[in-house]
């Protein structure tokens, strides 16, 4: 049967309800989590040497929204713009946000992604394979992308990780071993 | 068979492009790990990828702690009037207590017998020795343990080489494939001016491009066309020797290797048959999902094949990570030449 | 300083005995190269065809004056191609090697280095000396600054440059000749003696890139280092090296021959060798360290 969306893709209607919801307010949150998170463990952003100065987007296809991300370590920026807005970027990564979110914790592999189409790149490559490995290295949690810990962190990710694996199967999100064995 | 006659299973050798992936191939049962330092020195030199000498000394604590050897390549081949940074890697190497080196470069190889004898030296595939009478000349001037074998041979090939060379040999056995002898391949080289020989980086990253003509995506290196996918179909990875080209005599199709993983896992009861001593898995560029998941089902390969038990199982579970969707036992089947 | 040399490198086609024995008999009577290589490098299967051509050809360069240097095979794999490597190994005469595997039963008598052996700096060369290295020619993508380095820092092995024909890129287990026409290598039919300068391969775009000859590709384009004589003795280099083609050789070596003796320009060079029957367009980016596809102006 033809795929009428994406494997992973949000409904429609998420969009829709995603699409008046103020972004300034996101971008300052996910800003001070990253700038959190160089503080915390600085060699994650030693590893990108050079390309933390180049902006790079990252767009969920299935939202009308793109992150614009500057990964200089404290003095990183997030912006959540239009995917029209994102023209500063040198490079840009496109997949379903449950795809993105597998990418960001290191549930997803990007070469499988690559190879089965559910993610595509344009501009310049190498900036945005030296976030992905970057990230991959990074371990990253939601909780500690929050920069939540201990018993409060462990529920979070509990929670997020349960959320996420339901979404993931709900959206029929491309298969890993992680996302498929309980 | 007699279980006391069991043979010992093969090594597995996993990649570990990052500290999380190395602690990730530990925990998934890996018997060894490689990796390698963020420069030059090192043939998997991609942006983000690799390791600090801090990160090395942790990751070796942590493998040795549960029992894993950490090898550590530096395989690329020195650059003229600049031979030390190649040696402060097998220095630095040596003091964060690898257990092996994978060298391929004579200089390279020279520095390290000569200074640090009491260290294990494989020879990386990327010295391309592939008969007795070369890995001879290796043994003999270095005092090389093991070597990696070009992916250049069949099975049977193997075995004969096993009964006429005294060291150990390590084959790859998942993962990409290079199509081209290892080491002596230039294409990239050509096109983007890097050389994976000097700089560790084939199809360097900085010069791939991707855009959307005409609803197919299209793959460039250097401005090269290597290949164009419709809509629905699997990509590969944007190296030259996996692209489609047309030839004088109207061929046109993957003319040097389809977009294919190597996958030898139905291969490894005939390999450990034929005298191979470890089975290595490529991909030190992919996610520790990757690493995690591949580990895990050829550890428990190994162990079956070593009961003398069947594989089949093992290919369901890898499939969905194959470069392209689909794999390949390449070279060690003789009509892929 | 000494002159630079020229040196003719061996043929990596699958040229016929006839052809072959034609074109060694002009290289003897015409070409101004003060050395010759010979043997078949890329394809053990071709070997015994043409076995018989060398020890013919050899005698008569010989004779015409010229230095015979026999080239071994770039990837020995079956026990045949082995077997002749280590005897053409014990020999007494000088080898060309392109597979460490030659140097097992080489017991120190003297040999050239290749391109297609990897020799990349000064240590690993130095090394090979103690082996009886006596002259090397360089990896093809080693610019020539680095090449200098090199050279002056073991300065008693010749250094010789590939300077003219495609670049020989790569070698491999697979026949892509043969998996062109939907066969394998063992069922090749020796189907690449029909591209006398290997098969151009070109981009979905079609754009010229590659060639392949068997188990080898080449570039598509004709690497020339057209480079003032006396840059090529400050870098140490004691003789150019040129590949065979179809295109003229002896013409290709006079118009080399009159750039070395001071007698044309590198831009002149370039302008005659351009008005031949080249196999692909110019290139001569490796010279300078830039992308082996590159043109530049020199």
């Amino acid at each position: 049967m033809p795929r009428a969306l994406p494997r992973g893709a949000l409904p429609a209607a998420i969009g829709t309800v995603v699409r008046p919801l103020p972004r300034l307010p996101l971008a300052i949150a996910l800003t001070l989590a990253i700038r959190g998170l160089a503080r915390r463990r600085p060699e994650l952003f030693e590893r990108l040497r050079s390309f933390s100065e180049r902006p790079v987007a990252v767009v969920p296809t299935d939202l009308p929204i793109a992150f614009l991300i500057v990964p200089a370590g404290a003095d990183a920026i997030v912006e959540v713009v239009h995917p029209d807005d994102a023209g500063d970027a040198v490079a840009t990564a496109r997949a379903p946000l449950l795809v993105l979110l597998g990418l960001l914790d290191g549930t997803y592999d990007g070469d499988a992604l690559f190879f089965s189409r559910d993610l595509s790149i344009d501009g310049e490559t190498d900036a945005v394979v030296a976030l992905r490995n970057a990230l991959d290295d990074a371990e990253l949690t939601p909780a500690e992308l929050i920069g939540v810990d201990g018993a409060l962190g462990r529920v979070f990710e509990r929670a997020v990780g349960d959320a996420l694996r339901v979404a993931w199967r709900l959206a029929g999100a491309p298969a890993t071993s992680m996302a498929t064995e309980s | 068979m007699d279980a006391s006659l069991r043979p010992d299973p093969l090594e597995l050798v996993c990649p570990a492009g990052t500290p999380a992936a190395l602690r990730a191939a530990v925990d998934a049962g890996a018997h060894s790990v490689y990796c390698g330092f963020r420069d030059e020195t090192n043939a998997r030199n991609f942006p983000g990828l690799n390791f600090s000498p801090e990160e090395l000394e942790a990751g070796v604590a942590y493998a040795h702690a549960r029992g894993v050897k950490v090898l550590v390549a530096i395989n690329t081949f020195a650059r003229p009037g600049a031979v030390e940074v190649w040696r402060d890697s097998v220095d630095a190497a040596a003091i964060a207590g690898a257990d092996a080196l994978i060298l391929a470069d004579l200089a390279v190889l020279d520095h390290a017998a000569a200074h640090h004898p009491e260290l294990r030296l494989h020879l990386s595939v990327q010295a391309a020795a592939g008969t007795p009478e070369a890995i001879h000349f290796y043994t003999e001037t270095f005092g090389i343990k093991r070597v990696v074998l070009p992916r250049v041979l069949s099975v049977e090939e193997i075995a004969r080489l096993n009964r006429e060379v005294a060291i150990e040999t390590e084959v790859f056995v998942f993962g990409g494939l290079c199509v081209m002898a290892e080491g002596r391949c230039l294409l990239s080289s050509y096109a983007t001016g890097k050389s994976p020989n000097r700089v560790g980086v084939c199809s360097p990253p900085s010069h791939v491009t991707y855009g959307d003509e005409d609803g197919c995506l299209t793959a460039r290196l250097g401005g090269f066309t290597i290949d164009r996918y419709g809509a629905d179909e699997p990509a590969g990875y944007p190296t030259l020797c996996k692209g489609r080209f047309r030839t004088d005599n109207d061929y046109e199709d993957h003319l040097f290797g389809d977009p294919l993983s190597l996958n030898a896992a139905t291969l490894l009861s005939g390999l450990q048959a034929a005298g191979v001593k470890a089975v290595k898995i490529e991909g030190r560029q992919r996610g520790k999902a990757y690493t995690a998941q591949v580990v895990r089902a050829f550890r428990r390969a190994v162990e079956l094949v070593a009961q003398n038990r069947a594989t089949d199982d093992i290919q369901a579970l890898l499939a969905p990570l194959s470069e392209g969707g689909g794999d390949t036992t390449g070279a060690y089947q003789k009509t892929w030449r | 300083m000494a002159d630079i040399e020229l040196a003719l490198g061996p043929c990596f086609f699958n040229w016929p005995a006839e052809r072959l024995r034609d074109f060694y008999a002009r290289v003897a009577d015409e070409m101004p190269v003060e050395r010759v290589y010979l043997g078949e490098v890329v394809c053990g299967k071709r070997q015994p065809f043409n076995d018989a051509v060398w020890p013919v050809a050899r005698d008569r360069l010989e004779r015409a004056g010229k230095t015979v240097v026999a080239s071994l095979l770039a990837l020995p794999t079956t026990p045949r191609e082995r077997r002749l490597m280590r005897e053409m190994a014990a020999s007494v005469e000088t080898i060309e090697i392109n597979d460490m595997g030659a140097l097992a039963d080489r017991g120190g008598r003297p040999f050239v280095a290749g391109p297609l052996l990897n020799v990349y700096n000064e240590t690993a060369l130095a090394l090979l000396q103690e082996y009886g290295c006596v002259g090397w020619c360089p990896p093809v993508e080693v610019p020539l600054t680095e090449v200098a380095t090199i050279a002056h820092a073991v300065p008693e092995v010749e250094t010789e440059l590939f300077a003219f024909g495609r670049l020989p890129l790569a070698v491999s287990a697979r026949c892509y000749n043969a998996r062109a026409v939907g066969r394998a290598k063992d069922s090749c039919q020796y189907v690449c003696g029909e591209h006398a300068d290997g098969m151009g391969v070109r981009t979905l775009d079609d754009q010229d890139f590659f060639a392949v000859n068997g188990i080898q590709t080449l570039s598509h384009a004709v690497h020339v280092a057209a480079v003032a004589p006396e840059r090529l003795q400050a870098a140490g280099v004691r003789r150019l090296r040129l590949s065979p083609h179809t295109t003229d050789l002896v013409a290709v070596a006079q118009a080399f021959r009159a750039l070395l003796d001071g007698a044309s320009e590198p831009s002149e060079l370039l302008a005659t060798l351009e008005s031949l029957d080249l196999p692909g367009a110019p290139c001569n980016g490796y010279v300078e360290g830039e992308r082996g596809v590159a043109r530049l102006a020199v």
